[in-house]
């Protein structure tokens, strides 16, 4: 009985020792050996143009950087499992501003206050609308602002200088062809290309989810809209919300492509740099692709302008510490790096788009981005979604009720009405509606 | 103690380390998702300290979109399974005759989709099915046919997602059944010529019925994973347009991920469960007591 028992016991040693060897974490990088940090990052252009820097950060502070690139939308996912773990595979945390509110209300963001004063960080180049986006969260300062991808109005300018459809437009409207001024315009534009000539309108991103939640987000701030108050009471429900479905609708129905109610940013991307498309409004930093000969051919054929209206959607990455990381000082020596100013630079002429006053005013890169002096004004003028513990779970809701009314014929009140109701049940569950 | 008793105690003693993986990696995550699915507990607050019993699953069932993705999973079943059946068992028939050659470049082409990665299927897919830009759209409009909407348009959506599922996992159901067929004996084969019967009665009422084992593996193997699959829709539509692709372990994705909620996922990943459970012993029962 008493060999039985012991067989028993080795049995379950055996399975339980090795799972506990494989469960801990890894110890803070042992004294004297190299340090590698490791990097869940977007697959988007900046993040290229960082990796292709690394050998100077790693020749520099003999740290180690190891990226792995995914899909925005794998992203979360891969996140939240290891900000669950004992220790994250991922030190340092590139953080949409979606998450700016759920991941330092988790807990799961180092603060960057000590560190900043500590090696005299200067915050003071940060455009503030990008420091409270992805900056700030309750007065404590979790993230470095590392990337913007405000949306904006591109529109292809050679269509604008066309006589013949220029005459039409007049004769139609009785007013000149020009850049729009107003929403409603911007529309009215879209259609006319569609009809009178062999390009879509406008290259919508209409998926469901985040692209039409995002997207649409800019007509309903252009006319004026908010999607909570102060107090945090759903606005959503109302006469601009209404207008702005409206508008959008008509858009996607008539100045659109038919398959746009499944596209994706890619999508979009796809069609404008095709030259499909007379205009998107989408993010800010695609028109960099559009300057670059190699891939498109559309060089200083795009014209960026801020969204006609009062604002545009804001969105930005900010770069952050995993709270559950061993390796938080190295983590902190690369953000510093990558931030710095000669850094920050590089990325921008290679393409990023920075953050920072300095390089959005700095002759060599509007030189060559003479554009970026309306970026910096987009920048201050936009809008970001309300950020808070659930701003994914809301914005994928606004994105079920709007794909169900651009494709299921859902009636737009109905729609409005159920997300005023669900909006307000994620205000409570946050604790910030009482 | 008796021989055999020492025996069986010895058998038992080689069952434990099964039994202890077993325990670890299947009875403790379940029990821990029942237990889950009683208390409030969320990404923001993980701790079992509110007991709420059955209110999650109330609050399922009280969620139209809930039901929705029920229907959608259903109908989604319903169309996949049959489709990879009846494509997969008219391959495996055409494959098993002896005069077609160079069957081992048919295999190597069967397996590539279902080696691929079903993200991989899916990016690959929405390229081809690009409604403005893809190759399908492009020959069709050669071809004479008009344009299709093939992830834009709700009517036609599960559709697509569906003819994608099929392409990748019909060829599991060619080569289970192929290997069914080449196992089975040649003697009932044999009776049935003598006794004068034609292809399609030998093949309704001798192959089939000898086959009933393995034809029943590969539907029950099928059911499962469909009523499971989610990377196709994840990739492919997000679950639109509007909510006609919403299939249920997507809305299950989508609840622990997005809102955060592991206790609302983790009953209706239960309800799922049974749905499952329920289905497989109906099928089981019913395709075992016609072979009996």
């Amino acid at each position: 009985m008493k060999k039985r028992g012991l067989f028993v016991c080795v049995l379950v040693v055996c399975l339980l020792v090795p799972l506990s060897v494989f469960g801990a974490g890894s110890k803070e990088a042992d004294a004297g050996k190299p340090v590698t940090l490791n990097l869940l990052m977007e697959d988007v252009p900046d993040t290229q143009i960082i990796k292709d820097m690394l050998p100077e950060f790693e020749a520099k502070t003999g740290i180690k950087v190891n990226f792995e690139i995914v899909q925005y939308t794998d992203m979360h996912t891969k996140l939240i499992t290891q900000f669950l773990a004992p220790t994250s595979t991922y030190d340092v945390i590139e953080v949409d501003n979606y998450w700016a509110g759920e991941f330092p209300a988790a807990g799961w963001l180092e603060p960057l206050d000590e560190y900043v004063k500590k090696d005299n960080f200067d915050m003071s180049v940060y455009v503030p609308a990008m420091m409270e986006m992805v900056g700030y969260y309750k007065d404590k300062l979790y993230m470095i602002p590392m990337y913007n991808y405000t949306m904006a109005l591109m529109y292809r300018n050679d269509v604008f200088t066309d006589k013949a459809l220029h005459d039409k437009y007049r004769k139609q409207f009785g007013k000149d062809f020009a850049p729009p001024v107003s929403l409603d315009e911007y529309v009215e534009q879209c259609i006319f290309v569609q009809e009178n000539t062999n390009m879509y309108g406008s290259a919508m991103q209409g998926g469901k989810g985040d692209p039409i939640a995002m997207e649409w987000s800019n007509y309903f701030f252009a006319l004026g809209g908010r999607i909570y108050d102060d107090n945090w009471k759903a606005t959503i429900n109302g006469p601009i919300a209404l207008k702005a479905i409206e508008l959008y609708k008509k858009n996607i129905a008539q100045g659109a492509p038919a398959g746009a109610t499944s596209y994706t940013l890619e999508d979009s991307l796809r069609m404008m740099s095709a030259g499909e498309a007379f205009s998107f409004i989408s993010y800010n930093w695609m028109l960099a692709q559009f300057q670059d000969e190699k891939v498109s051919k559309l060089k200083d054929k795009v014209q960026l302008v801020p969204v006609p209206g009062e604002s545009g959607l804001a969105g930005g990455w900010g770069w952050a510490i995993a709270a559950n990381t061993p390796k938080k000082d190295a983590a902190w020596e690369f953000i510093k790096w990558v931030e710095s100013p000669a850094v920050v630079k590089a990325r921008a002429l290679a393409g990023g788009a920075p953050t920072r006053y300095d390089v959005l005013r700095d002759a060599e890169v509007l030189a060559k981005y003479p554009y970026y002096s309306e970026v910096e004004k987009i920048l201050e003028k936009a809008r970001p979604v309300p950020e808070f513990e659930y701003s994914s779970q809301m914005v994928e809701m606004l994105g079920r009720e709007l794909s169900l009314i651009v494709s299921s014929g859902k009636d737009p009140q109905v729609a409005l009405a159920q997300l005023e109701k669900d909006f307000n049940e994620l205000a409570k569950k946050a604790n910030l509606q009482k | 103690m008796s021989f055999q008793a020492r025996y069986r105690m010895i058998g038992y003693q080689f069952l434990i380390p099964t039994f202890l993986v077993l325990l670890l990696v299947v009875a403790m995550p379940l029990l821990f998702s029942l237990v889950l699915s009683m208390f409030r507990y969320t990404f923001l607050s993980p701790r079992l300290n509110e007991f709420v019993g059955f209110s999650n699953y109330a609050s399922v069932v009280h969620d139209q979109y809930f039901w929705n993705s029920v229907k959608v999973t259903f109908l989604f079943v319903l169309m996949v399974v049959p489709l990879e059946f009846f494509i997969g068992y008219g391959i495996a028939l055409m494959l098993s005759r002896p005069e077609i050659r160079f069957k081992s470049i048919f295999y190597f082409i069967l397996t590539i989709p279902m080696v691929m990665s079903p993200v991989a299927v899916g990016l690959i897919w929405r390229m081809l099915l690009h409604p403005e830009l893809g190759v399908v759209n492009y020959l069709l409009g050669k071809l004479g046919f008009g344009y299709v909407n093939w992830f834009g348009d709700e009517r036609l959506a599960l559709f697509t997602v569906t003819l994608v599922d099929v392409w990748q996992q019909v060829s599991f159901m060619v080569l289970l059944l192929l290997s069914g067929i080449t196992s089975l004996p040649k003697e009932p084969f044999e009776s049935a010529t003598i006794d004068g019967a034609n292809w399609l009665q030998t093949l309704l009422f001798v192959k089939t019925p000898l086959l009933m084992p393995i034809i029943t593996v590969a539907l029950l193997q099928r059911v499962i994973t469909s009523f499971k699959t989610y990377d196709l829709v994840y990739i492919l539509t997000s679950g639109g347009p509007g909510v006609s692709t919403d299939l249920i372990s997507y809305n299950i994705y989508r609840t622990t991920f997005m809102g955060l909620d592991l206790s609302v996922a983790s009953a209706v990943s239960y309800m799922l469960l049974i749905v499952i459970l329920a289905i497989t012993v109906v099928i089981f029962r019913s395709t075992m007591k016609g072979n009996e």
